[in-house]
């Protein structure tokens, strides 16, 4: 965009897009579960009453469903796995908004795809609403061990495992090169304790989501506050012990099977 | 001020938003002093430090995490006496006082004398990149690259008669100021070039703020700028 006076600036670029994620680090994300919030006027009222950053989520493939949220500015879009899917073939091409994205991934192929879609963010699936962390726990080890096994790989080697992980080579490179995912990496779905929260970051994440693991407990607000102390101090066990006292029942937690009601979400996705 | 065989102590505050990505940065500033960073959890590794940088982040996110670690009231005392630089949300933090600000209010340190809003260009949709000349960098006249996300907005200068003078180091095209914020009128010859709010970068003291982020560019001039001008005294 240039000005009169001689002033340019671009909107919307990557830059701004993986920064305002980057701005996120080391942070909770807490999604509140509320069937009222996909009403655009709920989502502005929500906009109006808050200064931190707002996401709401859209179904895979739904890029009318952006357009929208777009317009009504929101700060990032969720395209997720938790909602019923629109489009069971296609992501959304999230080159073409201003507004950034973060998608969720199970292992390293499926976030290079969802990075050269445009999302300038990356979670793990885990399995949202369960309270169980044991898929997020495999997802980021899957992820991360992909990393390390292509980061000594040769140039002939990385172009033959772009193709088995069905992964952009570029993207593989780079990621390769630089030891991590090119974007930053939250851990989502099952997180419930300050302990989890910990767990996840040990393991390599930039900071957590956490939705019915804190809102499906006993005290939410005591928990959440929990939660983001233990992002912050996940190196530091005395600190982690601490924050762990005191904070109300946990959400139960729920075993993982295809039999779950709505089946199992990580499982929407291309 | 140090003396040339002392190590530096030089210091991020880590506790939310982008400190990675500032120790990287000084990680690659090649000085004759020796350079050590400290990632800031607890007072015990403040009070290793001779200088700070508040990263960005999310301003009310980092003053709680300060405040539940008993960090708030040593850093307002650090901040009375050394070095520090804000940058985005660390300078709304580093500011004497905050707008748009919603329930509850914001926590500050109080730094710099200045007001400032959060948030002043509106939602993510609005963050934008643009080219700035910024005054002291080693070659100065290549401009630098200003990468500003959901970021606050500089409104008056108040500095008290003892305080020291408040120096501006890069400013925005009035242009491309936030219409809902400022109220530019259409002729813009009418507008003030000196106008508070194009100020994005400036000086007080020892004490630096940017509201864009230098960190997530490859353009390591205003780091060294802080370490040279700021915490060593000694141009670059």
């Amino acid at each position: 965009m240039t000005h009169k006076d001689g002033g340019s600036s671009s909107l919307g670029t990557f830059g701004v897009k993986s920064g305002l994620a980057q701005m996120l680090k080391g942070g909770v994300i807490m999604d509140v579960v509320n069937v009222e919030q996909s009403d655009p006027h709920m989502i502005k009222a929500i906009v109006d009453a808050v200064t931190i950053p707002v996401m709401a989520k859209v179904r895979i493939g739904h890029f009318v469903e952006a357009q929208i949220l777009q317009v009504i500015g929101i700060d990032y879009i969720d395209e997720s796995e938790v909602l019923t899917p629109a489009d069971e073939e296609h992501h959304i091409n999230k080159h073409a908004f201003k507004v950034p994205f973060v998608c969720g991934a199970r292992n390293l192929g499926e976030a290079l795809r969802r990075i050269s879609e445009g999302a300038a963010f990356i979670r793990t699936k885990g399995e949202a609403g369960t309270g169980n962390v044991v898929e997020a726990v495999r997802h980021q080890r899957s992820v991360m061990s992909e990393i390390r096994k292509a980061s000594v790989m040769s140039e002939e080697e990385l172009y033959a495992y772009a193709k088995d992980i069905q992964a952009p080579f570029h993207l593989l490179k780079e990621t390769a090169r630089l030891k991590r995912l090119p974007v930053v990496n939250f851990a989502a779905g099952g997180i419930a304790t300050p302990a989890d929260a910990a767990l996840m970051m040990q393991l390599g994440c930039d900071g957590v989501f956490v939705g019915s693991g804190i809102f499906h407990s006993g005290d939410p607000a005591t928990r959440a506050k929990a939660i983001v102390q233990a992002v912050t101090h996940f190196n530091n066990p005395k600190i982690l012990a601490e924050v762990s006292e005191n904070i109300g029942d946990a959400m139960v937690g729920l075993t993982i099977t295809d039999n779950m009601k709505g089946g199992r979400l990580a499982a929407r996705g291309w | 001020m140090q003396s040339g065989s002392e190590p530096t102590n030089h210091v991020v505050i880590a506790l939310q938003g982008a400190f990675a990505e500032h120790q990287v940065m000084l990680k690659k500033l090649s000085l004759k002093q020796k350079l050590t960073v400290v990632l800031v959890r607890s007072e015990e590794d403040l009070s290793k430090c001779d200088a700070l940088i508040l990263p960005g982040g999310e301003s009310t996110t980092i003053a709680l995490l300060a405040r539940l670690a008993g960090l708030l009231e040593p850093l307002r005392e650090f901040t009375k006496k050394k070095p520090v630089w804000g940058t985005c949300a660390g300078a709304i933090l580093l500011a004497q006082s905050v707008e748009n600000t919603k329930k509850g209010g914001q926590e500050v340190l109080g730094g710099i004398s200045i007001s400032i809003a959060r948030n002043g260009w509106g939602s993510q949709v609005e963050s934008f990149e643009a080219a700035l000349e910024v005054e002291g960098l080693r070659e100065s006249d290549r401009p630098f690259h200003g990468v500003f996300i959901r970021a606050p907005v500089v409104l008056s200068l108040d500095p008290k008669p003892l305080d020291p003078p408040i120096h501006v180091v890069a400013r925005l095209s009035i242009g491309l100021l936030p219409k809902s914020q400022t109220l530019v009128p259409e002729d813009e010859d009418d507008t003030d070039p000196r106008d508070a709010r194009t100020i994005v970068a400036l000086r007080q003291g020892r004490h630096l703020l940017t509201t864009f982020h230098p960190e997530l560019t490859a353009d390591h001039r205003i780091h060294e700028y802080f370490v040279m001008e700021c915490v060593l005294g000694t141009p670059v």
